[in-house]
């Protein structure tokens, strides 16, 4: 069985649509900024990958985080040709922060939020009259691991159409948090580069139309092969290579796909040195073999780690990747660490080829992993 | 789970039974679970001081602490533990559901004035897994070793009752084949701010399986998933749950939001109510798994009629409701076997 995505839309640090964020991976000029959102004398930390909406003059505002998911689910069902009326069509977000940086804001410095802004839902039901609305705080995975369940909605007669949506802010506890655990701090965050010294927040928001194989009215950018959920039950924080090498496989069997199938790998790639060495060594065990291999990148080189939805911004990428034949580079990638010898980690410039299957993972911290398998449409 | 959801039969979606078949609390003034029966608060139950310690609670934070409590409580109520309290189950594919929505706002908001007042270094390392909120579920998964699909439900006033459904859909789907749902909630001053009110601690977990495979292993179920919804408003979501054409509903188990349509008042007006959030204060992201506990513990008493929980109104963004009905005749337990845990 396979989904199709029929609507796509995305917000982060380097563009308003999917088209300009994959636009600005394959040109890849750097987009670190200096922090913003917080007092930067008050951390090691200097840069961000912040999307650049707050006020002029400083300081920050409530609600960001659910102003870009009520924005791409909007901009998603009109690419569907949808009505937005979503009374009889779940949304389901994956998200690790939910409104936590408005309760920061609330709690710090009483900015005004009510209880129920707290919740994803109130705006859902404000702005498309939505009711079957879920919110799954899925940490890093979390957009994946919603995507995997509306297909499974899907598959068991509960719905023909479900949008899929993730989204994050930068909090101040979650930056402050990873500014004291990270000994040697980034001033970039550099995935599978020997110089990569750990990760950097992004902010931004995704979000798809799946729709029951057929059952749209509009083009199918894609098809949804298969998702996998699972958990390492191993560690609170830290990945776990058998439990990220279960993940992949059990994608690879629900998708009807082997490893030589693959053309593209979206990496969580998160350039933390714990992140990057279980990945890539799990990938080299799983594409041994596999002829020639895929083409992989990473794009949190250039969005930051857009925590919640970052699974779905890669797979929004790998959907433009496929539809243009082109890879982007992972920016500022030059020496890959020795665990990625072998990969096909593509650098410098963008690669062209002819791509039919694309393989999107993301680790969350609990040690919750998914991968999702998704096809071309052609 | 829309308005046109299918889930309509004692059967879920494709057609496999799903019942509850442990059920734990770590429940301040609630001893057993047929206390839920009321009046509440009674004698007893959890107590935070003495049954939050203990080797393997450390360096964890409060809601993940009594999530762990009644997790285990529930699995040894299930019988999935053994005398070393390990998971003896299928651990590949038991799922972690966990309902909270304010589980971890005392570690974000204490973050903060900790950043205020001595600076990032004034942090503890330790508090990196509760910066985000699906702490709790990874806490409970390596406890048991539970590798299933792991969800954390943060979807305000029904969360419970929609992690819940979630965790049906998981068994139904074929992505697991048990689920331990835990709703929690922390009483903190955090909380309390929050809320407006004072907040108690709570926390409840239920255990889920097809009724095959419980009656296979010689498990006692005690009720049966027998619909959900989520929807607009009460109406909507009785009709879209079934339990306006199921059998008669004997017991209501409402959030005193009495918001009911002309059709539902009627249906609704003659049963017997219990709202938990009036006896117990409010309960947030734990009361719809506490209220699938209560409706359990309504149908192991032998008492009639099925039972319909529902949260939510106008004041919030949906109602959800969630229908249970007695399991299959053959499983079901009588008072006198049924554990008096904890």
């Amino acid at each position: 069985m396979t989904w199709d995505i029929t609507g796509m839309a995305a917000v982060a640090n380097i563009g308003a649509s999917p088209e300009e964020i994959f636009a600005a991976l394959c040109a890849g000029q750097e987009s670190r900024k200096p922090l913003k959102a917080f007092d930067p004398d008050k951390y090691r930390a200097a840069y961000a990958y912040e999307i650049d909406d707050r006020p002029e003059g400083g300081g920050d505002i409530p609600l960001r985080a659910t102003r870009w998911l009520t924005t791409v689910v909007r901009q998603a069902v009109a690419d569907t040709g949808l009505d937005e009326d979503l009374s009889q069509i779940p949304v389901l977000v994956g998200t690790t922060m939910r409104e936590q940086r408005s309760l920061e804001l609330w709690w710090r410095d009483d900015a005004e939020v009510v209880l129920e802004d707290l919740h994803f839902g109130t705006a859902l039901k404000a702005a498309f009259g939505a009711s079957t609305t879920y919110t799954f705080a899925n940490a890093c995975s979390a957009s994946l691991y919603a995507l995997g369940v509306a297909t499974d909605m899907i598959d068991l007669g509960l719905a023909d159409t479900v949008v899929v949506a993730g989204t994050d802010a930068a909090t101040e506890g979650g930056f402050g948090t990873l500014d004291r655990v990270q000994n040697d701090l980034p001033d970039a965050l550099r995935p599978f580069d020997v110089t990569h010294k750990g990760m950097l927040i992004g902010e931004g928001a995704a979000a798809v139309v799946v729709q029951r194989a057929g059952t749209g009215s509009g083009p199918v950018h894609a098809r949804v092969r298969g998702v996998s959920m699972g958990c390492d039950a191993h560690h609170a924080t830290a990945p776990d290579p058998d439990g990220i090498t279960r993940a992949v496989l059990d994608a690879h069997r629900r998708a009807g796909v082997r490893a030589s199938d693959i053309d593209l790998v979206m990496l969580h790639g998160s350039g933390t040195p714990l992140n990057d060495t279980t990945e890539s060594s799990v990938l080299r065990q799983i594409f041994q073999g596999a002829g020639a291999g895929p083409r992989m990148t990473a794009i949190k080189a250039m969005t930051g780690h857009t925590l919640g939805g970052s699974g779905l911004l890669s797979l929004v990428m790998a959907v433009l990747a496929m539809k243009e034949g082109t890879v982007p580079p992972v920016l500022g990638l030059t020496d890959p660490i020795p665990e990625a010898a072998g990969l096909g980690l593509v650098q410098g410039s963008p690669v062209s080829g002819d791509l039919a299957i694309a393989q999107v993972d993301a680790f969350g911290f609990g040690g919750i992993n998914a991968v999702a398998i998704v096809e071309a449409a052609r | 789970m829309n308005a046109t959801s299918t889930a309509r039969s004692g059967s879920g979606p494709n057609g496999r039974e799903v019942v509850v078949t442990g059920i734990g609390l770590a429940l301040p003034g609630v001893g057993t679970y047929g206390d839920l029966l009321g009046p509440l608060p009674g004698e007893g139950g959890f107590d935070p001081a003495t049954g939050l310690v203990g080797r393997e609670l450390r360096h964890k934070d409060r809601a993940s602490r009594l999530a762990l409590r009644a997790a285990e409580f529930a699995l040894h109520d299930a019988g999935l533990t053994d005398a070393d309290a390990m998971f003896t189950g299928a651990a590949d594919s038991t799922a972690v559901l966990v309902s909270t929505n304010w589980g971890n706002a005392d570690s974000v908001c204490e973050a903060v004035d900790t950043i205020a007042t001595a600076g990032v270094t004034g942090l503890s390392p330790l508090g990196l897994p509760q910066t985000s909120s699906n702490v709790i579920a990874g806490w409970v998964a390596i406890r048991y070793r539970l590798r299933g699909p792991n969800l954390t439900v943060s979807n305000g006033v029904t969360s419970g009752l929609d992690a819940v459904a979630w965790a049906r859909n998981l068994i139904t789907a074929g992505r697991a084949e048990a689920a331990v749902v835990v709703g929690v909630e922390p009483g903190n001053h955090v909380v309390t701010k929050i809320l407006g009110e004072q907040s108690t601690d709570a926390a409840v977990a239920v255990v889920l399986e097809p009724a095959d495979a419980a009656a296979s292993r010689g498990a006692r179920p005690s009720a049966t998933i027998a619909g959900y919804a989520r929807s607009r408003n009460l109406a909507e979501a009785l009709a879209s749950t079934g339990a306006t054409e199921g059998g008669p509903v004997g017991l209501w188990l409402t959030d005193g939001t009495e918001s009911a349509g002309a059709g539902a008042g009627r249906l609704l007006a003659a049963m017997r109510r219990i709202d938990l959030e009036s006896q117990l204060g409010p309960l947030s992201g734990a009361l719809g798994v506490l209220q699938c506990a209560t409706a359990a513990a309504h149908l192991a008493s032998g008492a009639a009629g099925n039972v319909l929980a529902t949260v939510g109104g106008p004041r919030h963004d949906a109602t959800a409701a969630l229908l249970l009905t007695p399991p299959p005749p053959a499983l079901r337990p009588s008072m006198q076997e049924r554990g008096q845990h904890p």
